[in-house]
């Protein structure tokens, strides 16, 4: 699996689009996004990652780094994402994060 | 050896930390800086406790002057976090300001013989904030800029990698 964050509006989608060659109805078969919003609603972390790791791509959109969240919710979702994203990495056999639509190797090997 | 650790919530930045404070030789001492003043807080600090208990850390409180604190010379020291002990020192009664906080760590690095400091990344959610919160912010920033200055080693942990930002990581 491949795993790919980095912040909101990067170009993480059109990387993986573009790295693997997928049109997009390739990329919605076959990789899954945005899954920090479902971090937050999971009743078991670990499950969740090894649900999400069945997928050929996994697209994680990096949330915990801004000023922590005065909300109580708010602040758990973003603790939860921020483990899922630890999980879904261990799991990978390759991380690139996204930033400004420039890939950076953090794990493995380019795809 | 002075290692920078730096990540968001939950990027594994205190995890790898420990293991990183831990390879190095001489006795363990975790400087813990959070204030357990609510239920949160306690249950965060009893989180951490279990999640290094297997790594011989000996734990010791510490919520400002660093220099205060009684450590055994030498051995490696892990300061968690920066981010907590630059809040105590602004706001917390006794604080003595930023400065105070740097003040701190430069005298940690006289005493141990391999300081590990984690902060953290809260500089990326935009500056929508108020007054107050903007000036932390900035303080902050400085303090790790200046700590990143002398450190030997910095690292940026996304999702539990370490991203080396200066120095070689073994």
């Amino acid at each position: 699996m491949i795993f790919v964050t980095g912040p909101l509006f990067a170009g993480k989608r059109d990387y993986v689009r573009a790295a693997l060659g997928w049109t997009e109805e390739e990329l919605s078969r076959r990789a899954v996004w945005d899954v920090q919003e479902q971090a937050g609603a999971a009743e078991d972390l670990e499950a969740l990652a090894e649900r999400l790791a069945r997928y050929e791509v996994v697209i994680a959109t990096e949330v915990g780094g801004g000023v922590v969240p005065v909300d109580t919710e708010q602040r758990r979702n973003r603790e939860a994402a921020g483990r899922l994203a630890c999980l879904l990495a261990r799991r990978a056999d390759t991380v690139v994060r996204v930033c400004c639509g420039l890939p950076q190797l953090l794990k493995g090997t380019w795809p | 050896m002075f290692t920078l650790v730096i990540g968001g919530a939950a990027s594994g930045k205190s995890e790898f930390a420990e293991r990183h404070a831990a390879s190095l030789p001489g006795g363990r001492v975790y400087l813990a800086t959070m204030e357990p003043w609510d239920d949160e807080c306690r249950a965060r600090i009893a989180k951490h406790r279990l999640a290094r208990a297997h790594r011989g850390f000996a734990t010791v409180e510490r919520y400002t002057d660093l220099a205060g604190a009684s450590l055994p010379a030498g051995g490696s020291v892990l300061l968690e976090c920066m981010s907590n002990l630059v809040a105590n020192e602004l706001y917390a009664p006794g604080g003595g300001g930023a400065d105070a906080a740097v003040r701190g760590v430069e005298t940690l690095l006289t005493r141990c013989a391999h300081l590990t400091v984690v902060t953290n990344e809260v500089f990326s959610g935009g500056r929508d904030y108020a007054g107050g919160t903007l000036r932390y912010l900035e303080t902050l920033a400085r303090v790790n800029r200046i700590l990143a200055l002398r450190a030997d080693l910095a690292v940026e942990v996304v999702c539990g990698i370490p991203n080396v930002l200066k120095g070689a990581y073994p």
